[in-house]
């Protein structure tokens, strides 16, 4: 009893210590809080109307993303096939797969942009970095999901060819892949879905692709070709996602 | 009579378990009659099924099967593998390809190990998987896929895989364990007489005494990884089968059984 009332008492001086602590090692004094709200009324009110003379930067950003997610996904399913099978339980030995499945998790823990900024300082601006970047970071799923594909195989099927007599290529190809395919299949689509949705922000840091536009416009305060941009992003975002769902129902 | 199968003094210890799964085992499966493999949960008889099928290695004895002795370090030659068939409990369906291409697998062992592996089945494969799909009584189902079926029509089709190799020994593992006992009925009907009408030898396990009786002409008792009795059904007496199924005792539990 009495120890539960004083974990629930540190618990909340412990809350209420951060929130003051924020407070006071950040410069959000009081006066520019209240002054934020009709700045950034300010703000939204030079973006309208969005300016429509950007088309042309909008369909070349555009496509540069497009080509960055296209590739890096490629990268990512390339080096998730033997990445996959040495993380899969079922195919090594666990003096093997568990050292690589802690390498995808410490990949997975570096998020897009700060390897995208890394590979911007490597290789120089442009697509290039954007597409180590998305390749790297999307191994870190993409190898994962892989090797679950590889051990959700059930074994029975797989026996039952043994026993009818049929060779490894031939219980690889009527019995392992059947079952592995249409997962395989939903992870990458799902995978490249969200390179394609990582992907449009990685121009903030130089690294190729629309974002780049929505950096400039913001830095060079033409809010209203940014608030073009930005509102061609959220169209492609919920373009993607109707595509996804679309896809979604033909592999389930 | 000829037999089917031959075993002789044939033990199994599962990696990692203590007790063996198959002790001593002597048993003559004759062939061209079905053969029940009756026994509690635990007797032995999957492990000793899946030594016959070849699916097992690290036993010791001596086993022979269809003539041809088997070594218990090597998978048999992949020609000889077609002759016997498998129905297993859990059906062992690739879900989600079709009735005909799950047939259609049971003719892998009869095609060239290149055409099995990269081509297509020949007209003459086509021919004996829809025969295989009539005398199963599915044939309307062939284009179906099969996670749309239920658990006696999956059985169906597990046997149509199995008559697709064109067998002369089927092996069949509790296969009608996990259906109601109409279809239970049906199933096995359905088994014994397409292997009689095909002149093959059928030996199933189970655990329910009033199958066997039903289905075999002979039945082998096991419990323990030991055959208990092995005799034609007419001579099955009702202590032999009280006897078979007797509460396991708690030394028995412990894993001391060789004291009672
Ligand atoms: N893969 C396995 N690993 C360890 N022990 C096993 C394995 N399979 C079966 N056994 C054991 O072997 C014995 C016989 O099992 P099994 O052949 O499956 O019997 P039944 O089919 O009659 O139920 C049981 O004691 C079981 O626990
Ligand atoms: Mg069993």
């Amino acid at each position: 009893m009495r120890s539960r009332g004083f974990g629930s008492f540190a618990a909340g001086a412990l809350v209420a210590g951060a929130v003051l602590w924020s407070f006071a090692t950040t410069d959000v004094e009081l006066s520019r809080l209240l002054s934020a709200g009709p700045r950034i009324a300010d703000f939204l009110g030079r973006m309208v109307p969005p300016d429509p003379t950007v088309m042309n930067e909008i369909v070349k950003g555009s496509a540069e993303t497009l080509r960055i997610a296209i590739l890096g996904s490629l990268g990512a399913v390339l080096l998730s096939v033997p990445l996959g099978i040495l993380a899969s339980e079922t195919m090594v030995s666990p003096a093997l797969y568990r050292p690589v499945r802690t390498l995808l998790a410490f990949i997975r823990a570096i998020p897009l942009i700060l390897v995208a900024m890394l590979m911007v300082g490597a290789v120089g601006l442009g697509p290039l970095p954007g597409i180590i970047a998305v390749a790297f970071h999307a191994t870190g799923m993409l190898a994962k999901f892989y090797a679950e594909a590889i051990d959700g195989v059930s074994r029975a099927p797989i026996a039952a060819l043994e026993s009818a007599g049929a060779g490894s290529l031939a219980q690889l190809r009527y019995a392992i892949w059947p079952q592995m395919a249409p997962v395989v299949a939903r992870d990458t689509i799902f995978r490249f879905e969200l390179n394609l949705r990582e992907s449009l922000i990685l121009g903030i840091v130089g690294a190729g692709g629309i974002g780049f536009y929505i950096q400039t416009y913001v830095r060079s305060f033409q809010y209203d070709k940014a608030a073009s941009v930005t509102l061609a992003v959220i169209a492609m975002v919920i373009a993607i996602e109707a595509i996804n769902v679309a896809l979604r129902r033909r592999f389930a | 009579m000829s037999a089917a199968a031959q075993i002789g003094d044939l033990s199994f210890v599962h990696q990692g378990a203590g007790l063996p799964a198959l002790d001593h085992v002597s048993l003559l499966v004759p062939a061209g009659e079905s053969t029940a493999l009756l026994g509690p949960s635990g007797a032995g008889k999957t492990t000793l099924l899946a030594v016959l099928d070849g699916r097992l290695r690290g036993w010791r004895g001596r086993v022979s099967v269809l003539g041809a002795p088997l070594h218990p370090d090597q998978a048999p030659p992949r020609g000889s593998r077609p002759d016997v068939g498998f129905v297993f409990q859990e059906f062992a369906l690739v879900e989600r390809a079709t009735v005909l291409r799950n047939v259609l697998n049971g003719r892998l062992g009869r095609m060239s190990p290149l055409r099995a592996a990269l081509g297509s089945p020949l007209p003459y494969d086509l021919e004996v998987a829809r025969a295989a799909l009539a005398d199963c009584g599915i044939a309307d189902l062939a284009e179906r896929r099969v996670d749309s079926l239920s658990g006696g029509q999956r059985q169906r089709v597990a046997i149509a895989r199995c008559l697709a190799q064109e067998p002369r020994l089927i092996l069949a593992d509790e296969p009608v364990s996990n259906l109601d006992p109409a279809r239970a009925a049906e199933i096995l009907t359905l088994l014994t007489g397409v292997a009689r009408a095909r002149g093959a030898t059928v030996l199933f396990s189970s655990h329910q005494p009033d199958l066997a009786r039903r289905f075999a002409d002979r039945i082998v008792g096991m419990r323990d990884g030991r055959i208990a009795f092995d005799v034609a059904v007419g001579d099955l007496s009702d202590v032999a089968i009280t006897d078979l199924y007797r509460e396991t005792t708690a030394l028995q539990v412990i894993g001391l059984r060789a004291v009672t």
